[in-house]
């Protein structure tokens, strides 16, 4: 070898080597963006279907597998009901409660926790003893809840003025004039929480239609949650921002536009209590809700039809003609059915019944609105000082609701990879605006916006980052905007068509949680059962 | 051939001696410390001498690849060598706590050294080839690279590594390497272009590495060995944790995560404690479950009873349990406990294994690390002992290690008061291990033993029946002295005990 060429290789080695550094620093993050199947629910609003190809007959078609859904066909089949269809736009059951899977762990797609439930919901919390939530028989003066599924300490921590803080209410850095108001706050929702009204009932409780209609509470519903701050003099910045962080949290809606009533609702309904829980605990599992839903899910598999959109529904004599768009056979096709649950939002219920004068109301009244979720996969994070790495981890101030650990319930040691669920309410824009902005962003868009969020608080990220899968939800959930909990135009919607054609959706509740959508199912079912006659 | 001609061939050939006893060194150093630091000599020495031999066939090889200014290039190369085998040692130390991947670091130095070596046998016997008649320099040549080789495969074991340490070994054979390259310029100054580059560079080389040499200890500290006091003589991570252990005259230390485990100048003092007492009071116990404890020393004591069938011993990590049934001090220590044919070694997550467990023991002996953190905290919670009595035979016994009741009473006694949520009786105790100050453990039944501590195997080191009597008392600074909280999932109460406790302790 000659000394040039020597010289020449090694500075070849050195060019090899600092391209690979290169490669290294702009490394491109792995994933893709997933959409709840939008261009297939498109077609819905933008496609004229032909003739259906096929007709068969059944007692009861249930239209969208989310949790109202589901809990509805459970109903029907703990009544005996088996001539029952589910059918649903994605390749799986579940809606908000959607839940993903890789070699780390299960992880959430949406919602990701329930709170301990109010005890009084005797439906609900039979359901929670089915699936071992709760351990002790119904006789037991509390029930006991599967230590496993309490969230694990800690819970929750909140990255504010540098540091991170234990609990998401501002604390570190907090000037003691603005602690007070919190505390203030805080006072006046456990004063809510207690309340009755004129009638009797819980001033707030779940459902929210079984709170009381004592105007003293429901004249909350005409103000916004900022104004009512403002009414009581609640001005610290701090209390403002966690105010508005929980209603977006919940509802992807900021205070300034959310209902007062509601908004109070979500501090003051929850009054659950267990022998080993409070009514602040919630339940959790790697794969959020979508644990539940599996649940739910459970003895309704034979039912399940996935992929199939539904076209239109029409009045034909007794009966309802169910079309619906096969999408993995690209055909329409026929259901004749007794009884028909619309278990999707009131949006698309409208255009499934080509129902103008509906659709002009759904405009006109609900909006709904569009979410970013991602899953980061992830290696060891580095740490800010203050509390370790906990389920949720907010920062004060950021756009998004921060991240919560799928792993965080698991028991086994040595976990050095996670997957992060990151949540990220779009509510800069309108909703229409928003939801057209987040369907044009590509995926490396994304992830700047995730990485650019999250090394405030993990100065490695950029490295540790192995994927980031991203789930845009366009219409996530209605917004509980005032008059809509109190108001009319709820019941107008809800109302059965020629009692054969019921409504089961979070956007009638009021809000969308995970008890108000099963006794959404409920109800409808129960609807259902008065009217099915013959071979079932 | 002239008497100059003859002198510089002798020159040469010494050379070749110097250049032989150096490469051996470093292949020997690397080899070495791979044993040192990465465990398992006989892979690493095996797989450290192949690639150096097989590098010193690539060199061999590219030699023919030079044509021009052969003996600038054998100083050049020698310089070379004498750079990097010099500080290989030194540059190993420092990268082992700092790379992930250390071993790429080390057979790419085995590898180069083993290329420049490979390279100066080749090239020697060109230069000296129209000097010497072919025979005689084969002859010559060989000879001294076997000479060479020999001395430094018995000075390394008897002078090197006891006098000067591997780091001022390989640095003083990187002093003669260069040393040699030096003196060859100086003395073909007239045969060589350039021949005041090679010497500067040269003396630049020999001075850094005198200052090097002389500065070795510090070198020394910027590696681990300076947190632990004595040397380490083995030290790994694994994907759970950092094995560290140091030896001096006296005692062996076990570290993870840099919490000392055990030395073996007390250890029999904390696992006769943690053992006997259980083990005396229960009826021809056979079905022993041992949760943590991969070192083996826990089961040794388990096994001085001749009623026990099997010992399940659940450890986290393999490496662990690994080490503790292959390293020679380390079996000798736990009297081969691991590797008797009663003892059944599953490396499994505890908690996780506990939860499918479907046998009954009739002792169990916890022996997990303190409850420092969220993700050890879950291993003393309600949740964990529900599952700790559902695998306990009625008439059984757990032990658990509970930290120090003096250094964190409310931790102690926290694991206490959430073994009696769950619905066991308790017996707290407690001694002291010298290495660890004043520690702790509790005895948890489902019903209580009729016999408490009726046998004692013999011979112990440290328990008596009258020590045992003493084990059970607390002084008032060992107390708790308030209501507890019991320790589950969702609160955690015990790492937080635990935190403020030690926090405070570790502060003086």
């Amino acid at each position: 070898m000659r000394r040039r060429s020597f010289i020449q290789s090694i500075a070849g080695l050195t060019v090899v080597s600092s391209v690979i550094a290169s490669c290294h620093r702009q490394r491109v993050i792995g994933g893709s963006v997933i959409g709840a199947n939008f261009h297939t629910g498109h077609l819905l609003r933008d496609k004229k279907f032909a003739a259906p190809v096929s007709t068969t007959e059944h007692a009861v078609v249930i239209v969208g597998g989310g949790i109202s859904g589901l809990s509805a066909a459970r109903y029907l089949h703990r009544q005996g009901v088996r001539d029952i269809v589910i059918l649903d736009l994605e390749k799986e059951m579940g809606g908000n409660a959607a839940c993903g899977k890789n070699d780390i762990s299960a992880y959430p797609w949406g919602a990701h926790y329930v709170p301990i439930p109010n005890n009084d919901l005797t439906e609900y919390t039979d359901f929670m003893r089915e699936c071992g939530v709760i351990t002790s028989d119904a006789a037991a003066p509390l029930p006991a809840y599967n230590d496993y599924y309490i969230c694990f300490d800690p819970e929750e921590r909140l990255y504010i003025n540098g540091q991170w803080q234990e609990g998401l209410i501002p604390q570190f850095g907090v000037p003691a004039s603005e602690k007070a108001q919190i505390q203030q706050f805080l006072d006046k929702m456990q004063a809510f929480r207690l309340a009755k009204g004129q009638d009797g009932k819980d001033a707030f409780t779940i459902p929210l239609d079984h709170s009381s209609k004592d105007p003293a509470f429901t004249q909350l519903d005409s103000l916004t949650m900022k104004q009512w701050l403002q009414q009581q003099g609640l001005t610290s910045p701090y209390l403002q921002w966690y105010v508005n962080y929980c209603t977006r949290d919940d509802y992807g809606t900021t205070y300034d536009e959310i209902s007062a009533w509601v908004g109070i609702h979500y501090f003051a309904s929850r009054k659950g209590k267990g022998s080993n829980a409070e009514h602040h605990d919630v339940l959790t599992w790697p794969e959020g809700n979508g644990w539940l839903a599996a649940h739910l899910k459970q003895e309704l598999q034979p039912y399940f039809h996935n992929e199939a959109l539904v076209a239109r529904i029409q009045q034909e004599n007794d009966t309802l003609a169910v079309d619906y768009f096969d999408v993995k056979e690209s055909r329409l096709k026929r259901i004749i059915a007794q009884q028909c649950i619309l278990a999707v939002p009131q949006f698309v219920a409208a255009r499934i019944l080509q129902d103008e004068a509906r659709l002009q109301k759904v405009h006109q009244h609900i909006q709904y609105s569009p979410w970013m979720v991602a899953n980061i996969r992830t290696k060891e994070l580095k740490e800010r000082s203050g509390p370790p790495l906990s389920w949720d981890n907010v920062i004060y101030n950021s756009p998004s609701l921060g991240y919560v650990e799928a792993t965080h319930q698991e028991i086994r040691q040595g976990i050095h990879r996670r997957n992060l669920t990151y949540y990220l309410p779009l509510t800069a824009h309108t909703p229409a605006e928003g939801r057209k902005a987040a369907l044009e962003r590509t995926h490396a868009e994304w992830v700047k916006l995730i990485v650019e969020d999250l090394e405030k608080v993990h100065s490695n990220i950029t490295d540790a980052i192995e994927e980031v899968n991203v789930m845009i939800w366009g219409h996530a959930m209605a917004k509980p905007l005032p008059g809509i909990a109190h108001g009319t135009i709820r019941q107008e919607l809800a109302a059965s068509v020629n009692d054969r054609l019921h409504f089961a959706h979070t956007d009638l509740a009021g809000n969308s949680i995970f008890e108000e959508a099963f006794y959404q199912g409920l109800s409808a079912a129960k609807k259902v059962m008065t009217h099915l006659s013959g071979n079932i | 051939m002239s008497k100059k001609e003859s002198g510089a061939q002798w020159l040469l050939l010494t050379a070749v001696f110097v250049i032989a006893t150096c490469g051996l060194i470093y292949e020997l150093v690397a080899g070495t410390l791979a044993s040192y630091l990465l465990g398992d000599s006989i892979t690493q020495f095996s797989t450290i001498i192949g690639v150096y031999l097989f590098s010193m066939g690539i060199g061999s090889f590219l030699s023919k690849y030079f044509n021009q200014n052969l003996l600038a290039w054998f100083i050049r190369i020698e310089l070379l060598v004498g750079l990097v085998g010099g500080f290989s040692s030194a540059l190993l130390f420092i990268v082992f706590p700092l790379a992930a991947s250390f071993r790429l670091i080390l057979y790419a130095i085995v590898l180069i050294t083993g290329v420049l070596v490979g390279l100066e046998i080749p090239l020697l016997m060109r230069i000296l080839e129209k000097k010497v008649a072919f025979k005689e320099l084969v002859s010559r040549v060989f000879t001294f690279d076997y000479i060479g080789a020999l001395l430094a495969s018995l000075i390394f074991p008897l002078l090197l590594v006891p006098h000067l340490g591997l780091i001022r070994t390989s640095l003083f054979f990187g002093i003669l390497n260069v040393g040699v390259g030096w003196y060859l310029a100086h003395h073909f100054s007239k045969e060589i272009r350039q021949v005041v580059l090679l010497k500067t560079a040269a003396i630049t080389l020999l001075l850094t590495q005198l200052v090097c040499f002389v500065f070795s200890e510090s070198i020394m500290s910027y590696s681990e060995t300076m947190t632990y006091d004595d040397n380490v003589v083995y030290s790994t991570s694994t994907p759970y944790q950092r094995i560290v252990i140091t030896k001096n005259k006296h005692e062996l230390r076990l570290f993870l995560n840099g919490n000392l485990q055990f030395s073996t100048a007390d250890e029999y003092r904390y696992h006769e404690a943690l053992v006997h007492p259980t083990f005396s009071s229960l009826d021809q116990p056979e079905q022993v479950l041992v949760l943590g404890g991969g070192d083996g020393l826990a089961v040794r004591e388990i096994l001085k009873y001749p009623s026990v069938k099997q010992v399940t011993l659940v450890d986290l990590d393999p490496a662990m349990t690994k080490l503790f049934s292959r390293q020679e001090m380390l079996v000798r220590l736990n009297d081969s406990s691991l590797l008797n044919s009663k003892v059944h070694v599953h490396n499994a997550d505890a908690f996780t294994w506990l939860r499918s467990n479907k046998t009954l023991f009739a002792a169990i002996v916890v022996d997990f690390p303190d409850p420092s953190n969220f993700s050890i905290g879950k291993l003393y919670s309600t949740s964990f002992y529900q599952l700790l009595k559902r695998a306990l035979r009625p008439d059984g016994i757990a032990v658990i290690q509970s930290t120090s009741p003096y250094v964190a009473p409310k931790s102690f006694w926290c694991v206490d008061t959430t073994l009696r949520s769950v619905g066991l009786h308790t017996i707290a105790y407690h001694n002291y291990v010298p290495s660890f100050g004043e520690w702790g453990y509790i005895m948890a039944t489902p019903e209580e033993p009729h016999r408490w501590f009726s046998h004692l195997p013999a011979p112990l080191k440290f328990l008596n029946p009258t020590t045992l009597q003493q084990m059970l008392t607390f002084p008032e600074d060992m107390k708790a002295h308030q209501l507890l909280d019991i320790n589950k999932l969702n609160n955690q109460a015990l790492v937080k005990y635990f935190e403020e406790e030690w926090g405070k302790y570790l502060e003086h």
